[in-house]
């Protein structure tokens, strides 16, 4: 099983590179899978805004919000999500926030 | 575990389906016994491992085959995997001749290609449309993933969902109080939009149990939007259940005697436990199969009468319940596109038709289409991430059919239908601005005129 190492603590990924342990989530994780999803540069404010909207909501719910749900409360258009998260927020967004893959017909 | 190189990620934890891991060793008496009880079970499919002529007819009808061009890909090569052990273990001539007559060991080579070719199949049934014979090959893949199944050969993400369901009743794992904060969330919406207060109720006692896809809470918002306003419109007594959030089946696709059984089994008890009269399942190609095909006679009898939204919307349209304005969706040049499971293999053919024209003013057909349709390409559950490059190639001729009828609206009422598309017309959207894709329901939605 592939993993990273942030700060000293080992991290398991699985086969799409998602967190196998969402519970050892931090920011400093977050920046280090950016580039795995096709983030590049520092992650700004708006992509902290989407990441910390996707984790609270994950932490409350256990579960990914509804995809409209996270554009309505970002104030975020479908579009401007990929334009921070190239490859979605069902793969780049929820796996920056440590949300296990989304499973399903997604 | 074993050796062999499969295409897709296997998974080792088989809970919660109830068979132990057959040792490699072991593999080959194991596959002897499924076999014997298979000649008994599924007569399908022994015709199919009798009859093949090689003639070659369903070659050009496999969208998989003329994607990837790899001849074991063809329906009747692919068949041949499985006949080859048939006639090995169950036919004189190869008990006799052995692979003068194509007859084979399953050994770990031939295994192998069983995990890569029948996890190859979309189970699409088109192949099936044009055999002179009438061979299904799609009854031969499930047989063979059954088997795969115990002898503990199954996709990690197959498996993941048969968790999640068993756990949460529904494919994406949705708890209870996601599901209730998104329905407030979707109540909220409709009434900003239209100033009507449209409930959805959880967990009721009801007349109507709504069955959607649990996809429909997280990527297809207005599909749920849209029943949600059509339950309303025709004043029903409905609920939707916490613990079956789930139309799709994906036991179909890979485990007839647990995965399929057990959803299906939920669905009795949870719809008798509401008392309702009626189940109506949501927009889910394989799931329609799944309950319409297999529920009454596996898990019945039951009690209520099992229908689809689309039926429902149809017979609406058709007794005048319906205040529907096409107007609304005049920015849209719609095509549909019929989903296998529910064209091929549960007869919802015309009630898209009868709801679309009553929806929209620009309705363009692809051909082929109804029965002869192509499969959106990840039937049969290869929705895998691994597979994205073959998804994208066994495509082409879906791209190519909706390319011709220039809709910037993809109608596909099926929730697998719905994930593959945003991969397969990557880029599209360069060619058609402002292309779309979504669900029926979502067009009657936008369309409905709420009082």
């Amino acid at each position: 099983m592939a993993s990273i190492e942030v700060n000293g603590v080992v991290i398991e990924l699985d086969e799409d590179g998602f967190m196998v342990n969402p519970d050892l989530w931090n920011e400093a994780v977050a920046k280090a899978l950016a580039p795995t999803e096709e983030v590049t540069g520092e992650l700004t404010e708006d992509h902290w805004k989407v990441i910390n909207y996707l984790r609270n909501y994950y932490l409350q719910f256990g579960i990914a919000p509804m995809i409209r749900k996270l554009t309505k409360e970002t104030g975020f258009s479908l579009k401007e999500i990929y334009d921070l998260f190239p490859t979605g927020p069902a793969k780049g967004a929820c796996k920056l926030a440590g949300l296990p893959k989304p499973t399903g017909c997604v | 575990m074993s050796a062999i190189k499969t295409i897709i990620h296997l998974e080792t934890d088989l809970h919660p389906i109830p068979v132990t891991t057959t040792e490699p060793e072991k593999r080959v008496e194991r596959t002897k016994q499924l076999f014997e009880r298979m000649k008994n079970q599924c007569r399908a499919v022994v015709m199919a491992m009798e009859n093949c002529t090689k003639c070659g007819r369903c070659a050009k009808e496999c969208h998989v085959y003329l994607g990837t061009g790899d001849p074991d890909n063809i329906p009747a090569a692919r068949a041949d995997l499985m006949r080859a052990v048939y006639k090995k273990y169950f036919t004189a001539g190869g008990k006799l001749l052995g692979s003068f007559v194509g007859a084979r060991e399953l050994d770990d080579e031939l295994l192998e290609k069983w995990v890569n070719y029948f996890y190859q199949c979309n189970e699409c049934r088109r192949c099936a449309v044009f055999c002179p014979l009438g061979i299904d090959t799609a009854e031969v893949t499930i047989m063979a993933r059954q088997i795969l199944v115990y002898l503990g050969l199954v996709p990690k993400f197959h498996m993941s969902i048969a968790k999640q369901v068993d756990k949460t009743g529904n494919n994406m794992g949705i708890p209870k109080g996601a599901c209730i904060d998104s329905c407030e969330f979707i109540e909220d919406e409709i009434r900003e939009e239209t100033g009507v207060d449209v409930k959805i109720p959880v967990d009721q006692k009801a007349e109507i149990l709504y069955v959607p896809s649990s996809a429909d809470f997280f990527t297809n918002f207005d599909t749920m939007v849209g029943a949600a306003k059509f339950f309303h419109a025709i004043g029903a007594n409905w609920t939707i259940s916490s613990e079956i959030l789930e139309a799709g089946n994906f036991g179909l696709f890979f485990d007839h005697d647990f995965t399929m059984k057990s959803h299906n089994n939920r669905l009795v008890r949870i719809a008798k436990k509401l008392g309702v009269k009626k189940v109506v399942q949501g927009e889910c190609g394989h799931g329609w199969r799944a309950a319409r095909m297999y529920t009454p006679s596996l898990s019945g009898p039951v009690p209520f009468e099992i229908t689809h939204i689309i039926e429902e919307a149809a017979a609406a349209i058709q007794r005048g319940q319906l205040k529907l304005d096409p107007s609304k969706n005049d920015d849209k040049i719609v095509t549909l596109h019929d989903p296998c499971n529910a064209v091929r293999s549960s007869n919802l053919m015309e009630e898209p038709r009868i709801v679309l024209r009553a929806c929209v003013n620009n309705f363009v057909e692809m051909y082929p289409n109804r029965e002869k349709n192509f499969c959106c390409g990840s039937g049969g559950g290869i929705l895998m991430e691994e597979m994205i490059e073959w998804r994208k190639k066994v495509t082409q001729v879906k791209r190519d059919q909706v390319r011709a009828t220039g809709a910037n609206y993809l109608c596909a009422p099926c929730s697998i239908c719905k994930a593959q598309f945003p991969v397969a017309f990557e880029g599209y959207e360069k060619e058609v601005p402002g292309f779309k894709i979504g669900g029926l329901m979502d067009l009657v939605g936008y369309a409905l005129v709420l009082e």
